[in-house]
């Protein structure tokens, strides 16, 4: 029974003994009294310390104050471990030869019989290098937040530039444009008895491009006004928005084009330029079937992934998908004057448009089989 | 110069848009008594008496004033700040005729009071198209203030 109780006595110490190693080994430990003076070291602290067993017991604990804490954060700490609740936190020591570390802190109260805390075992783990680098990144953060400042005041400035350039094109451009315009008009009205057929002829084709320059610079201009434009972003119902379209093309265009329109999504996305969007890319499709005999129009839309997918499909003059790549740029077109009329930026408008959205856009026709026209928008 | 009778002040710099403009309202009949002026500072001179015109009758006052923005010397938002904060002339119907499409300049002529704001349309048979609409409108459809 003694024995008993003796082998039970000695497992527990050794328990004990390898608890207290592993401790030793693993973490930076001391030990105070209530008033805060130290009575037990491990190897590690007086390794990450610099000073030696002896210089460290019997001294208070405040001789590794680094002094970068506020009095109100050592207040606190001592409030708490003296109440006898554990405190946990981050530490900055100061080490011997003035040195500073990063600890991580537990500080553990032993309480006594009447409850009142006679000793503090505090252990630690060194966060030095881990706190090094957190303020590496603080300070790269910093450096980039004043580079994204110096940046956006560059591009705001290069915006001003552009929109004082477009306001030039729009003011200066267009008084010579339409002298040209109204001194042919003038010279056809007034010597019409003395010009003849030829004349005519030369006087309607200066006409016919001084309007053409027009539409450009008027394109041109809608434009460039696009990047400018803040984008308010609400639920649009697109079926709403596509029947406004119809309305809106058939009192300006007279068409045969049968338009089918299925159940669309709604979408996240700015009303306005939607309709730029849906104006544009359904305007194409009856001009580019206007030939067929039976010109039809479908719109629809699916949910692909987390993406939003329209398409405008017609069955019109298609196009050469060698040259499908020119499509979307400005001014670029794949037919010319006499077979449709246009400026070619109707598709980079969209493309803007669509881009700004964070969508983008693509086609597939083939000649005189129809064109496909779509654009995806992800589902934030 | 004294007692020239003025239906219609045009102050435009430019040539051919005055040419066009005065051309348009002769053909559609509307008015015959037009005084085209080439910039702002010789417009208030006119209206207010001064200068070359220090001998004309100012209460001989024009039915409508035709104001391009971008002038010379002295600028159409200018002329149109001086003619709407003056007794004389305040009251006198005032139609902004610019190439101007930009919403700060339209923002600007309407904090001033003016009447109208009208874009010069590029193609030529828009343009008469206007100007005679705009004649019809303020001197013969408007009621100008008795004065």
């Amino acid at each position: 029974e003694r024995k008993n109780a003796e082998k039970k006595l000695k497992q527990s110490i050794k328990e004990l003994k390898d608890y207290k190693e592993a401790l030793d080994e693993s973490c930076i430990v001391a030990v105070t009294n209530q008033q805060g003076i130290i009575t037990h070291v491990n190897d590690n602290f007086c390794e990450i310390s610099k000073y030696t067993r002896d210089e460290l017991i019997g001294q208070n604990h405040s001789i590794i104050n680094s002094g970068y804490h506020p009095k109100e954060f050592i207040k606190n700490l001592w409030a708490t471990i003296t109440y006898g609740k554990v405190w946990r936190g981050e530490i900055k020591n100061k080490a011997k030869d003035e040195t500073y570390y990063w600890v991580d802190t537990t500080i553990i109260p032993f309480i006594n019989k009447q409850g009142k805390p006679f000793q503090y075992i505090a252990i630690r783990a060194d966060i030095t290098k881990r706190k090094k680098a957190e303020q590496e990144l603080n300070e790269l953060n910093e450096h980039l937040e004043l580079k994204v400042i110096e940046r956006t005041a560059q591009l705001e400035t290069v915006n001003k530039e552009l929109e004082s350039f477009s306001y030039s094109v729009s003011h200066d451009l267009r008084a010579p444009l339409r002298a040209v315009t109204g001194y042919a008009n003038m010279l056809e009205e007034d010597y019409q008895t003395k010009i003849d057929e030829e004349g005519k002829r030369l006087l309607s084709i200066i006409k016919y491009n001084a309007e053409k320059m027009g539409q450009l610079i008027d394109d041109l201009l809608s434009f460039s006004r696009l990047g400018r434009k803040e984008m308010q972003t609400t639920n649009v119902d697109m079926n709403g928005l596509v029947e406004g379209v119809l309305i809106e093309i058939d009192k300006v265009t007279k068409h045969q084009a049968e338009i089918k329109v299925n159940k669309l999504h709604h979408i996240k996305s700015d009303y306005g330029l939607m309709n730029q969007v849906m104006i544009n890319l359904i305007s194409n499709a009856i001009k580019y079937s206007s030939k067929n005999k039976t010109p039809t129009i479908e719109v629809k839309s699916k949910l692909v992934g987390n993406d939003l997918v329209f398409s405008v499909q017609d069955n019109g003059a298609g196009f050469d998908m060698r040259y499908v790549d020119k499509l979307f740029g400005v001014f670029q077109r794949l037919h010319t004057q006499d077979e449709f009329e246009g400026t070619g930026v109707g598709l980079a408008i969209v493309q803007r448009i669509i881009s700004k959205h964070g969508g983008r856009v693509w086609a597939e026709g083939k000649v005189n089989k129809g064109a496909a026209f779509y654009f995806s928008i992800p589902q934030s | 110069m004294e007692n020239i009778e003025i239906e219609i002040l045009l102050v435009e710099d430019n040539p051919s848009d005055a040419e066009l403009t005065i051309r348009a309202f002769k053909k559609s009949n509307v008015a015959n008594k037009i005084v085209h002026l080439k910039d702002g500072a010789e417009a208030l001179d006119f209206l207010f008496g001064k200068g070359v015109y220090s001998t004309r009758n100012i209460n001989n006052k024009p039915k409508v004033i035709l104001l391009d923005l971008k002038m010379p010397k002295v600028n159409g938002i200018e002329v149109l700040r001086e003619i709407r904060s003056n007794a004389l002339t305040k009251k006198i119907p005032v139609v902004i005729l610019t190439s101007s499409n930009e919403d700060p300049d339209i923002k600007a002529c309407y904090e001033l009071g003016v009447n109208s704001y009208i874009v010069k349309p590029v193609g030529f048979k828009n343009f008469t198209d206007v100007v005679s609409k705009l004649g019809f409108y303020w001197l013969l459809l408007n009621k100008s203030p008795n004065e």
